[in-house]
């Protein structure tokens, strides 16, 4: 007999063997993985070129004007130019471009008629109304969303663990105040005061300075956390009620421990079920605000690739079905593989198998 | 033995009393309790449920939620110095330090996330400052001593692994990691098998002998007083009602409740088949009786019960009785002789 598991471990051992939310988990977080690398995998700049014997890596970032490539024309090099141009030339300058050579910013006017185009080989899933592709759109975009739900995810059920391990330990006056406040915060209209946030915080200029003030992603994501943070309270606060009085903790007071140490030691890691529980949900819903307000025009500043910005133009463009069908369902799956996720936590998570009948 | 108490009483508990604020009134759940215990020795503090036991050892750990309970007088001398209401004393925590508590259910008392190990060397990083590695390595020494087989793995167990008998051993351990003066045990074998029960009295018996702590044990099994106690207080509607050495108090009971207690116990011989309970419910404690508590259950009471509380009143050297039958005035109606005579 050696060290025994925790209660945690045989959790996620049990989530493991729920192929379906273990699976999707698994294509979630390694396409978000995959995701950070994306610079490498679809970008308008080049990996590697090489041109008369010297290696050049524009993809770290370093400016080159066309010139330098012995390319008249005026600006920084046109990579995928470059590239046919080397090719046709046969002088043994080459350039290695990423695996889908455009940017998610970058508008695509070459192609024959006018954007949106429809898929093709080039673009498999069409450009939008600005020429731009969208399958590199919608990735940038699934690492924006995920990001930014995972960060309002984390800032706003940690404010919320602390507010509701607050009053759940301290009760009194001190909860049914701080309760009655949360009910009050909770009656805001959380959609229209974003928006009133939105456009009121326009960018801000000073005389002969930078930008001082403009909407941007972290400013979204501390705005959203703000009204996110109510509904875990009520399950913390309801767990901290149930487990304080338990004689464990009686125990933890009786051998000294202090105020801080019970919180944080012995009751939450108790507490935490609910809020491992409905995290999964909680993410899906931020990415839908997300997409929500980008598709009412909210959200992110243009031109960040987001999800909601495309369907929005699938919505004025209903015939360019590529407009409607794809940012949609990409929306769609990413969502129904998380409810997975969220589906099989909750499953793994049932207590019932280790609770003792008293 | 009963002299030695009197001279060097370890924890001198001195006219508690408790309240509950609850919806329905304030509950009046310690009336004024007082005990005392000896170094080396063990106190029984025996009583039904609901007398306010738990109670008044709970509020002299700091364990009674404020509000709705208050500690509204009294004191509680550790070694001369009142800890009620204190968390430092003389520059030391009290709590798990100088005063260790084990409890009634040992599968809930201990936290479920956390290593057996952990839990106990938790006590030791806070009271005595050691480094993790130090207090886990005197955390398994700890288990060894509350003899639980091969301890170094145990102690990187989870609670759920612990059978009950075990977890008791393990909150012992956890009592006594930074040598307290006193162990206040709160029905620490109700829970348990008998044959666990004998094994866990017999561990805090080889304790105290080693390390001579103070133990006040609360209980409501009164073979656990005769196996374990040197002396017994009974408890009864939040007051003691007796107090005295163990073969005193069980052999010549001189509060009706006492002898009522013992003549509700199973008895073996053939003479009475089942049980004989004490009639009645114990007072309302939101309004105690202005006279005795008993009064109304007792088969001795006098017209004096009714309306005068009674006091204190000596029986014997050492032993003492809150009855009005002990009054030097009062009708030779003595329990304890009536029992003799049945007997």
């Amino acid at each position: 007999m050696t060290s025994s598991e925790s209660i945690f471990r045989k959790r996620i051992r049990k989530f493991t063997r729920l192929k379906r939310g273990y699976w999707s988990f698994l294509l979630i977080f390694g396409a978000y993985f995959i995701s950070f690398f994306l610079p490498l995998i679809a970008n308008s700049k080049a990996l590697v070129v090489k041109y008369d014997g010297h290696y050049f890596f524009p993809i770290s970032g370093a400016y080159h004007a066309a010139t330098e490539f012995g390319v008249n024309a005026i600006g920084e090099a046109d990579y995928r130019e470059i590239d046919r141009a080397f090719e046709t030339e046969g002088r043994g300058n080459w350039v290695l471009m990423p695996l889908i050579p455009y940017g998610p910013n970058e508008p695509l006017l070459d192609a024959t008629g006018s954007p949106p185009n429809p898929p093709s080989r080039a673009h498999p899933m069409g450009t939008d109304d600005r020429g731009r592709d969208v399958l590199v759109r919608l990735a940038y975009g699934f690492n924006i969303s995920m990001t930014f739900a995972l960060l309002v995810t984390v800032i706003g059920e940690g404010f919320g663990i602390a507010i509701g391990a607050l009053l759940g330990y301290f009760g009194g006056k001190l909860d049914i105040l701080g309760q009655r406040g949360i009910e009050i915060w909770s009656s805001l209209p959380f959609l229209y005061t974003i928006i009133i946030i939105s456009s009121v915080i326009v960018p801000v200029y000073l005389p002969g300075q930078y930008q001082l003030f403009q909407p941007s992603f972290w400013l979204l994501v501390v705005v959203l956390a703000v009204f996110d943070w109510m509904g875990i309270t009520y399950y913390v606060r309801g767990e901290f009620y149930r487990e304080k009085v338990k004689d464990y903790v009686a125990a933890a007071m009786a051998s000294g421990v202090s105020d801080t140490g019970i919180v944080f030691k012995h009751i939450l890691p108790n507490a935490l079920t609910p809020v491992v529980s409905f995290a999964p949900f909680v993410i899906v819903g931020n990415i839908g605000s997300l997409v929500a307000l980008d598709f009412l025009g909210f959200g992110l500043p243009a031109p960040t690739p987001s999800w909601g910005e495309l369907i929005g133009q699938g919505m004025s463009n209903l015939t360019k079905w590529w407009l409607v069908v794809f940012p949609n369902g990409v929306f769609f799956l990413t969502l129904l593989l998380v409810v997975f996720i969220g589906e099989a936590v909750r499953e793994a998570f049932d207590p019932r198998e280790y609770s003792r009948l008293r | 033995m009963t002299a030695d108490a009197k001279a060097a009483p370890v924890l001198d508990v001195r006219d508690l009393h408790v309240e509950f604020t609850t919806h329905g009134g304030v509950v009046k759940a310690v009336r004024g309790a007082s005990f005392s215990v000896a170094a080396g020795k063990t106190l029984a503090i025996v009583g039904e449920s609901g007398c306010g036991k738990s109670v008044s050892v709970q509020s002299i750990m700091g364990l009674i939620p404020m509000p709705p309970g208050r500690i509204t007088g009294g004191a509680a001398l550790l070694h001369g110095t009142d800890i009620v209401r204190r968390k430092i004393v003389d520059g030391d925590d009290v709590r798990g330090n100088r005063i260790g508590m084990i409890f009634q259910d040992p599968m809930s008392s201990l936290n479920p996330t956390m290593k057996i190990g952990d839990q106990i060397a938790e006590t030791l990083e806070v009271h005595r400052g050691y480094s993790r590695a130090k207090a886990r390595a005197r955390a398994v020494e700890l288990l060894t001593q509350v003899q639980i087989p091969e301890a170094e793995e145990r102690s990187q167990q989870y609670p759920f692994a612990f059978s009950g008998g075990m977890l008791q051993r393990a909150m012992i351990a956890m009592a006594i990691a930074c040598e307290p003066s006193v162990l206040i045990a709160d029905e620490p074998t109700t829970a348990l098998d008998v044959t666990i029960q004998a094994q866990i009295l017999d561990l805090l018996a080889e304790l105290q002998r080693k390390n001579g702590m103070a133990i006040v044990l609360i209980t409501h099994d009164l073979a656990v007083v005769a196996r374990m106690a040197d002396e017994v207080a009974v408890m009864y509607a939040g007051e003691i009602v007796e107090r005295g050495a163990v073969e005193d108090v069980f052999d010549q009971p001189a509060h009706p409740y006492t002898l009522g207690l013992r003549g509700a116990l199973p008895s073996r011989s053939t003479e009475r088949a089942g049980l004989n309970p004490i009639e009645g419910a114990p007072p309302d404690l939101f309004a105690p009786p202005t006279g005795c508590g008993y009064f109304a259950r007792c088969a001795h009471a006098m017209r004096v019960c009714e309306q005068h509380h009674p006091q204190q009143l000596p029986v014997a050297a050492g032993h003492a009785a809150r009855c009005w039958l002990h009054a030097p005035d009062a009708p030779r109606t003595h329990p304890a002789i009536q029992h003799r005579v049945r007997r």
